[in-house]
């Protein structure tokens, strides 16, 4: 089957799923339509189980009977949803996979199927005075560049859809879940396979509606519907930069399709604006803050932790591994474009690493599972930026790619969690769950290992291949990469925080749930272990220089080459940085890594399995602290209470002069900055948009108060109009 | 031009006199249907006249495409079947047929059933042709007041309802107010040229400056009257308190029919004879622009009605049509064509959704009427959401392709400051048209009974739905027909 | 001269009439104040030397038209709504806008004066067409013959429309 000519049909198979889903969808869920969602995610004593149970009398008992585990309602017609909407995923894998294959043997490995004209124009003379006629297709383009795409959206979507039927198996709302699931797979594949930016903005606002429908699914929650209206608003302002930065592109180029305009950029004509900021400039700045808004970037990346609020597959497919990472692509996809502009070059490079470090301190105090996830995926955005801003386009993607494998399954591992402790979602009532819930546990050890960086995992290539870059290349600065390497010291710290709060130590889950806490069914752990495969492999094609591999170990940056080939890549300041320096910097940031990892067990290790010198200077603070057991309590007593008043005589002279001391500075460090961070993103991030809509809101009212309701006073302003017309004439 | 009346004359007024006798078929056998239920049949015959002015409006469109004139000029040139008007005649054709099949059912909840009801549909939509047909001042005014005149009476037909009789009043009393600037503009060019042919205003302002007095004069006084028309602020004030009180299937009508005519009569003026006078009044049509666009879309944010939300919605839209025509290139134009088309059925749509939730004792004309709709009728909750994005101007609905045309436009003739306003304008759009959807979405459920609705209703929301997302998708025949409306 | 003196004459009845119209509270003062405008209006028709027109004008709207006015108000009591306080004093706005756009309106005119073609009455054309009557016959049905249709398709709305807004049941 020639599998290149049918790439038009990837989106298509989802597409029908959602159809389906949602129109004839409440005839195979045997659920009344009307009744009210209960979730795994939602504690039942919630105000909106009691909600629910005011309008519907059987669904507590329903509910219960989920918290067990043991509830199979729906049946027949319900696996029917089960087997479709994957299979419909499945299938658009399938074909993406084939048409990558086939892609290969492409010599200029792009391929381009153009289905209708879709916007069609009409002649105008450009700025320079040339005639153009701008036509934009319904027309889709395969390259390395959205064969990547493709293969993460379809086969991540596709385990997340499989791991959903097992986490949504007891909700009400189910066929609506997948409706909206496949519904988005769609989009998202039209806004990577689109070969034009104008059809690009197809799925770039729909995966914005389906993120809102999705972030909202928990209506009854009234924080479900403000969190995704706050998602959609926030999304159009950068929506807005979008469109005025394709318009502009159109008017100063002729086109906006992907291929000319990287072939007109490149043809030499357009010089890169080094001097000034001018018309290029300005229009992929425009872009960026398009790219902003749906990769939640500084300023607009405030939605992103609200959208918790969605079920956590969701989280997992949208808010993790595809959807807000279409901004990263967006870029990448305009390297052309960055490249003749290397001021906004260096604004992306800047708010990437601004935003990376910035929510990396937010995440060490966040006491959510899912929220230290959220601001870790926007600090991973932030280091594909970084990237992406130092001209390193294929480290971008590459991180995309590995980041895609260990942070959705980071979501679904905590979805899995919080399925175990029936919905629970604060780790502070979390802890010991690592027998409890094994495949659980050793998926996220995984991942967690490779978000932090640790060699051998995915994450470890892609970022040390960022730091690489932001260090050595010529956009690239070490300030930027100081601020890289701190970043990546504070995520090994607050992701290892993450998992002994969660999976060691003792337990401190409420005792009539912690009768429940089950594994979770295979629905959702192979889905886990297979993420967990991708996470250890998945870096493995992309291999430091350094390391002297070749053929698929360096397959990802060759496969990635001919995208980006006109972009001089990797201009590195070849001569000022040897292999010596590469070295260095990797067994820095690897050193960093596990000083992270070691600072977090130092915290927050409680029963020391491992013996060794790091777990025996913990004794002392063990035992000092076991009395006051909780975690927060560590929290008050490093940074509330100070170290003196709390320790004491307890403590050895040793504990108290070094080592404490030297917690007692981190954690000071840590606090101000987290604390100044979370006073930043309440008083001027939340009041800036609170500010805008009192703004609009207020602004609204004289328009209401001119509006009387009598009808002298609406002839008067049509005379006022009148005069102020006439008037123009005498002031001209 | 033809100096005699012939077959010609009757040929092209075919789509006109087949309304107005379908009208008066009405009025004369109204007796012959004496209950309510039987009235409903009045609106096969509406559908059956437009039918037969569809027949009469397919065969000009036919007549026009093989014999390769650009028109058909009937009765010494006060008519004229081009291709611009053959075009907005499909709109109204369109607009017509949708709110015919909603009103049976509406009028019966209402208890206002009445024959007349439909004879004045089919006489507005009679007004209508002149006002994209006609090349005559006379021509123009008098279909323009014909057209009016019905959208009075159906404003207030709701006879027993005080919102519905102080809408009829205030419209009527300002309707009147702005078409005596507009007759006083048309006073002044009949001066200036002698004349009442369009062809003829436009041969004398073309002789004369840009900015000679007299032509601003009559500039602004016509476009008072217009810009009075479109609800372009400050005009504007009477839209929402009219739309408000109008039966909703006229609020829906009147949104999209009268805004839709009032903008090929306005086309037919600015591109016509006042094109020489550009320089002077494209100043002050952005101004208008801007100010509609800022009260329409700030003052939506803070309604909690329907219909005044979309009446504030639909302000704003007037705005961004008229950017499309200070742009004023081909792709302005083209624009504005496809924007009147696409909003037609958009907000057609929109409109159609809240009539569905009228029902005996429940208005359903608040925005918390909505609530929980998603879960009482999901299809109609989708729907819904289809037209709002649209009317948001998000792909790949209809209404992305309105603006994305106006806004292509702006930045081509290089409005770059007036493309960023209304480009900002629509992500604060998205603020209000976002509440109905996180009410119907998220909002808590009140009534739990899934909508009652008649078929014609559901076949109109069918026909406008798919419209609304096919356009969106395959826009390829609406912008041929778009463009053809104005390129000879 | 006498032309201009007539013109001023009439010009004044036909302002002074429609003022007093819309100012005096007593509907048949208002009504009779009306006529005064409309003879007015005919004089000017007259000046114009528009016979048919002149006596169109006295037939139709003051003979027909107004009578019929000056009967429904009879019939109707409006002594209670004239009595009735008005609920808006804004007649100094209304004032200041009539005077300002009158005032820019006779800027814009005064300027461009000269513009206008029309402003001698067509004696010769008038002779040569074989009278006033033969020549508005000619121009209404064959010029103006859509217009002229269409009328009466609004009035016929018009009639409709009275009726369906005033009586109670249809």
């Amino acid at each position: 089957m020639n599998f290149l000519d049918q790439i038009w049909l990837i989106p298509l198979f989802p597409l029908f799923g959602a159809v389906v889903m949602l129109l004839f969808g409440s005839k195979l869920d045997p659920q009344p339509a009307s009744d009210v969602a209960v979730a795994p995610g939602v504690e039942l004593t919630h105000d909106g189980h009691e909600a629910a149970h005011h309008h519907h009398g059987h669904t507590h008992e329903h509910a219960h009977e989920h918290v067990t585990g043991h509830d199979h309602h729906g049946g027949g017609l319900k696996t029917v949803v089960s087997l479709l909407c994957p299979g419909m995923v499945l299938l658009s894998l399938i074909w993406s996979a084939g048409a990558v294959l086939q892609l290969a043997n492409v010599p200029e490995r792009s391929h381009e199927v153009i289905q209708f004209t879709w916007l069609a124009g009409l002649p105008f003379h450009m700025a320079g005075g040339r005639l153009a006629t701008f036509s934009a297709d319904w027309g889709f383009l395969l390259d390395p560049l959205s064969s990547v795409m493709i293969l993460v959206v379809t086969g991540i979507g596709f385990l997340i859809h499989v791991y959903s039927t097992g986490y949504m198996a007891h909700d009400n709302g189910y066929y609506r879940f997948f409706g909206y699931l496949n519904l988005f797979v769609f989009f998202m594949l039209m806004l990577v396979l689109a070969n034009n930016y104008a059809l690009m903005f197809v799925g770039w606002e729909g995966v914005g509606l389906c993120s809102y429908l999705l972030i909202g699914f928990y209506f009854h929650k009234k924080s479900a519907g403000d969190a995704g209206k706050k998602a959609f608003v926030v999304n159009r302002v950068g929506d807005a930069g979008f469109i005025l930065g394709m318009l502009l592109m159109f008017s100063v180029l002729g086109t906006v399709k992907f291929v000319d305009v990287r072939q007109i950029l490149g043809s030499g004509n357009f010089r890169a604006e080094t001097a000034g900021f001018g018309v290029l400039s300005t229009m992929a700045l425009l872009l960026f803050i398009g790219a902003t808004g749906k990769s939640a970037q500084i300023p607009l990346y405030v939605w992103l932790p609200d959208a918790m609020e969605g079920p956590t597959p969701v989280s997992a497919l949208i808010h993790a591994a595809t959807m807000v990472t279409a901004g990263v692509y967006m870029v990448a996809r305009s390297a052309a474009l960055y490249q003749l502009t290397p001021h906004t070059s260096t604004i992306v490079a800047s708010v990437g690493a601004f935003t990376a470090i910035l929510a990396a301190t937010i995440a060490l105090v966040q006491n959510d599972i899912k929220r230290v996830l959220a601001y870790s995926t926007v600090s991973q955005l932030g280091y594909m930026f970084l990237a992406l801003g130092v001209g390193a386009y294929w480290v971008a993607i590459f991180h995309l790619f590995t980041h895609a494998f260990f942070k959705a399954l980071l979501f679904l591992g905590s979805g899995s969690v919080i399925h175990a402790v029936s919905g629970e979602q604060d780790m502070r009532r979390m802890g010991g769950l690592k027998d409890k819930i094994p495949i659980t546990h050793w998926t996220m050890f995984v991942a967690a290992l490779a978000i932090a960086g640790i060699p051998g995992f995915a994450g470890f290539f892609s970022k040390d291949e960022i730091l690489w870059q932001a260090y050595s290349s010529q956009q690239g600065s070490n300030a930027l990469y100081v601020v890289g390497l701190l970043t990546a010291g504070l995520t090994a710290f607050y992701m290892w925080r993450l998992m002994h709060m969660t999976f060691y130590g003792r337990s401190r889950v409420a005792p009539e749930i912690e009768a429940h806490i089950h594994e979770s069914p295979a629905s959702m752990t192979v889905p886990l272990t297979l993420l967990a495969i991708g996470s250890v492999l998945a870096g493995w094609i992309g291999t430091p220089r350094l390391w002297g591999m070749s053929g698929w170990f360096r397959g990802f940056e060759q496969w990635l080459e001919p995208s980006f080939a006109s972009a001089a890549v990797e201009a590195v300041k070849e001569g000022a940085h040897d292999a010596s320096t590469e070295g260095i910097l990797m067994g820095v940031s690897i050193a960093l890594a596990l000083i992270g990892i070691g600072i977090a067990r130092y915290c927050y290790h409680i029963r020391p399995e491992i013996p060794g010198a790091i777990e025996a200077r913990c004794g002392p603070i063990h035992r000092t602290l076991s009395n006051k057991w909780y975690v927060d309590e560590i929290y008050d007593f490093l940074f509330v209470n100070g170290f003196a008043k709390g320790g004491g005589t307890l403590l050895g002279a040793f504990d108290r002069n070094v080592i404490d001391g030297g917690v007692n500075g981190a954690g000071w460090f840590t606090r101000f900055s987290s604390s100044f961070s979370i006073w930043w993103d309440t008083w001027i991030v939340d009041g800036t948009v609170r500010l805008t809509s009192l703004l609009v809101k207020v602004s609204s009212y004289p328009v209401r108060i001119v509006q009387t309701g009598r009808v002298q006073a609406y002839a008067l302003f049509v005379v006022v109009g009148a005069l102020a017309f006439f008037g123009y004439y005498l002031a001209r | 031009m033809s100096q005699y009346y012939s077959t010609n004359e009757a040929f092209a007024l075919t789509p006109a006199l087949t309304l107005a006798l379908f009208g008066c078929w009405i009025l004369v056998f109204d007796f012959l249907f004496a209950n309510s239920k039987q009235k409903r049949y009045f609106a096969l015959v509406v559908v059956a006249g437009l039918i037969f002015a569809g027949v009469g409006l397919y065969r000009q469109q036919a007549f026009l495409a093989t014999s390769g004139d650009s028109s058909i000029i009937a009765f010494s040139g006060a008519l004229t079947i081009d291709r611009f008007a053959l075009y907005f005649n499909w709109v109204f054709e369109l607009a017509t047929l949708i709110v015919a099949l909603v009103s049976y059912n509406y009028l019966e909840i209402e208890g206002e059933h009445h024959g007349e009801y439909y004879a004045l549909l089919l006489f507005a939509q009679c007004g209508m042709f002149f006002l994209a047909a006609g090349t005559d001042l006379v021509t123009l005014f008098i279909g323009l007041e014909l057209m009016a005149l019905c959208f009075y009476v159906m404003v207030g037909f709701l006879r027993g309802d005080k919102r519905s009789n102080e809408a009829a009043i205030k419209y009527l009393l300002l309707g009147a107010f702005s078409s005596g600037f507009l007759v006083y503009g048309f006073s002044i060019m009949y001066g200036l040229a002698g004349s009442t042919r369009l062809t003829d205003v436009a041969a004398a302002i073309a002789a004369r400056p840009a900015w000679d007095p007299l032509v601003f004069l009559a500039m602004t006084t016509t476009a008072v009257g217009l810009l009075f028309k479109i609800s372009a602020a400050p005009f504007h004030m009477w839209a929402p308190d009219a739309y408000e009180g109008a039966p909703t299937t006229i609020t829906a009508y009147l949104s999209v029919a009268s805004k839709a005519a009032s903008f090929a009569f306005l086309l037919r003026i600015f591109l016509g004879p006042l094109a020489p006078a550009r320089d002077a009044w494209e100043p002050l049509l952005a101004a208008v622009a801007i100010l509609t666009m800022t009260i329409g879309n700030l003052a939506a944010i803070s309604q909690t009605n329907i219909k005044r939300l979309l009446a504030y919605s639909s302000i704003s839209h007037a705005g961004y049509m008229l950017l499309g025509l200070i742009a004023g290139n081909d792709t302005g134009i083209q624009g504005i064509a496809v924007y009147v088309m696409v909003y037609a059925f958009m907000n057609l749509g929109a409109f159609l959704v809240v009539i569905a939730l009228r029902r005996k004792n429940i208005i359903g004309d608040d925005v918390d009427d909505m609530a929980g709709l998603m879960y009482r009728s999901p299809g109609y909750a989708v729907l819904m959401l289809i037209f709002l994005l649209s009317l948001a101007g998000i792909p790949p609905t209809a209404g992305f392709l309105g603006k994305y045309y106006i806004f292509l436009s702006l930045i081509e003739t290089h409005h770059y400051l007036l493309a960023v306003i209304a480009t900002l304008y629509v992500a604060v759009a998205i603020y209000y048209y976002f509440r109905i959807v996180k009410t119907m979405f998220v909002g808590e459920l009140t009534e739990k009974a899934p909508l009652a609705t008649s078929f014609g209703l559901r076949v109109a929301l069918g026909i406008t739905g798919v419209l609304t997302l096919a356009v969106g998708v395959y826009p390829e025949p609406v912008l041929r027909l778009a463009q053809n409306s104005f390129l000879r | 001269m006498m032309d201009a003196l007539f013109f001023y004459l009439f010009a004044t009845l036909v302002l002074g009439g429609a003022i007093l119209t819309v100012t005096r509270r007593n509907a048949v003062h208002s009504a009779i104040s009306l006529i005064v405008s409309l003879i007015g209006v005919a004089g000017l028709y007259l000046l114009q030397q528009a016979e048919f027109l002149f006596a169109v004008q006295i037939v139709l709207y003051v003979g027909g038209i107004m009578v019929l006015f000056l009967f429904v108000i009879m019939l109707v009591n409006l002594d209670q709504a004239a009595k009735q306080r008005r609920f808006n004093r804004q007649w100094w706005i209304a004032l200041l806008c009539v005077t300002a756009v009158g005032v820019e309106i006779a800027y814009f005119v005064r300027k461009g004066a000269s513009a206008f073609s029309m402003a001698r009455p067509p004696v010769a054309a008038v002779a040569n067409a074989g009278g006033n009557t033969e020549q508005i016959a000619d121009v209404l049905f064959r010029q103006y013959l859509l217009p002229f249709e269409i009328a009466s398709v609004l009035l016929l709305v018009a009639v409709v429309g009275s009726v369906v807004m005033a009586k109670k049941r249809i």
